[in-house]
């Protein structure tokens, strides 16, 4: 067993003893054939600040014009945030790379103030893009004293060539507006190990949502 | 932990002298708490029972999660009760809760307004905190707290219990004192 193992398990378990709410993830790098060829797992490094604002929009019921201020993934800030239908959608179609899961190249530790992925990859079939591909919910299944989720995407390589130093993975979620929502970082984990995913292979991403009472 | 909830109860008397306090890591958010994020965030509706006891589900809209609440609502926001039975995840309401009023075994419940989350250090705070006033003439007991937030089914509006806790040692709320709740949702990066 390798040292960061036994850091992930070591971390695992402090977390199963003092945490009733966790999110965690899984990686998986598929080729052509679908096989796996490379795999991590391990408990979320962090939600950052954005979430928590968002749950404060709708806590609050701030209305129009009501000062709720949010930074976007695009580095502005909305300072017309509001309650809304749309906080913390994230349910991105096939193409739309604005909102949903996305990966990234950026190794930089994560921040409570980060607002974006460090190097996010842009949806496409170009050098160093990914066809983004639908997100799939599990719905909610209670199993003992335990409720859980989970929020999957796939991203396929049909640039041309491998696609290398995937390093970070994170969702974007909306907020605020009724039909389209503004977009703003929810969570965001940097990968124990860096990513290679082959021309014709897929790279996909699950967090799982779980509270224990 | 990167994200977690605590609460801390605090009684006082009617000079506003501390009397006891209690500060915890909070047992449990509930099912309702992902049930309702899960409807926002896969933009869908899923089941739900109502602290009125009906499954209306809950569907993502823009009022679910307000637990903003005024003076005198015992229906949203923090609340309080007696009951002790412990936590399970699929809790829809308390056990057995002390309602809004003068008379006996009730309590006046003040308005709660959460604050804007703040950031220190690699953490990210968001607080919400109600004061509940004993004027019943007697002393309560208060053994259990929560949070009530509105929610909306696909075709009913309600109240949804999304956090449950059993205080770990009751507290006697004196006639003429007050015990006040925080929750504190803190995420750390």
């Amino acid at each position: 067993m390798t040292e960061e193992q036994d850091k992930r398990i070591e971390r695992t378990a402090i977390e199963a003893l003092s945490s009733e709410a966790r999110l965690s993830y899984k990686v998986e790098v598929t080729d052509r054939d679908g096989r796996v060829v490379q795999r991590e797992e391990g408990p979320s490094h962090s939600y950052v600040r954005q979430w928590n604002e968002i749950l404060h929009l709708q806590a609050t019921a701030i209305y129009i014009g009501g000062g709720g201020t949010v930074k976007m993934t695009d580095g502005s800030t909305e300072s017309n945030a509001y309650y809304s239908v749309r906080s913390f959608a994230s349910n991105a179609g096939i193409g739309v790379d604005r909102s949903g899961l996305r990966v990234g190249k950026d190794s930089t530790p994560v921040s409570i103030n980060d607002y974006a992925l460090g190097a996010p990859i842009a949806h496409g079939t170009g050098l160093d893009q990914l066809e983004h591909q639908l997100t799939y919910f599990t719905s909610p299944v209670v199993a003992g004293p335990t409720l859980s989720f989970t929020i999957q995407r796939s991203f396929v390589n049909h640039s041309g060539a491998t696609i290398s130093g995937i390093q970070e993975i994170g969702n974007y979620i909306e907020f605020t507006g009724s039909m389209l929502g503004r977009v703003a970082l929810g969570f965001r984990d940097v990968l124990g190990s860096s990513f290679n995913i082959p021309d014709g292979g897929a790279i996909t991403v699950t967090y799982t949502l779980k509270v224990t009472a | 932990m990167k994200r977690g909830l605590w609460y801390k109860a605090t009684v006082r008397d009617r000079n506003g002298k501390v009397l006891s306090c209690e500060n915890r890591r909070s047992r449990s958010m509930l099912g309702n708490w992902y049930r309702i994020l899960y409807a926002h965030m896969a933009s869908t509706s899923t089941s739900l029972v109502h602290t009125s006891g009906n499954s209306w589900g809950v569907i993502n809209f823009g009022d679910n999660w307000k637990f903003v609440a005024a003076a005198n609502e015992d229906y949203i926001g923090i609340v309080i009760g007696t009951g002790v039975a412990a936590v399970t995840i699929d809790d829809y309401k308390l056990e057995s809760q002390i309602m809004q009023g003068t008379g006996s075994g009730q309590m006046r419940h003040l308005a709660s307004t959460p604050s804007w989350p703040s950031v220190a250090g690699s953490s990210c705070d968001f607080l919400t905190s109600r004061t509940f006033l004993n004027n019943s003439g007697g002393p309560i007991t208060v053994r259990e707290s929560g949070i009530y937030c509105r929610v909306k089914g696909p075709t009913y509006y309600g109240y949804a219990c999304i956090v449950r806790d059993v205080l770990a040692t009751p507290q006697d709320v004196p006639d003429g004192g007050s015990i006040t709740i925080d929750y504190t949702l803190r995420i750390t990066a």
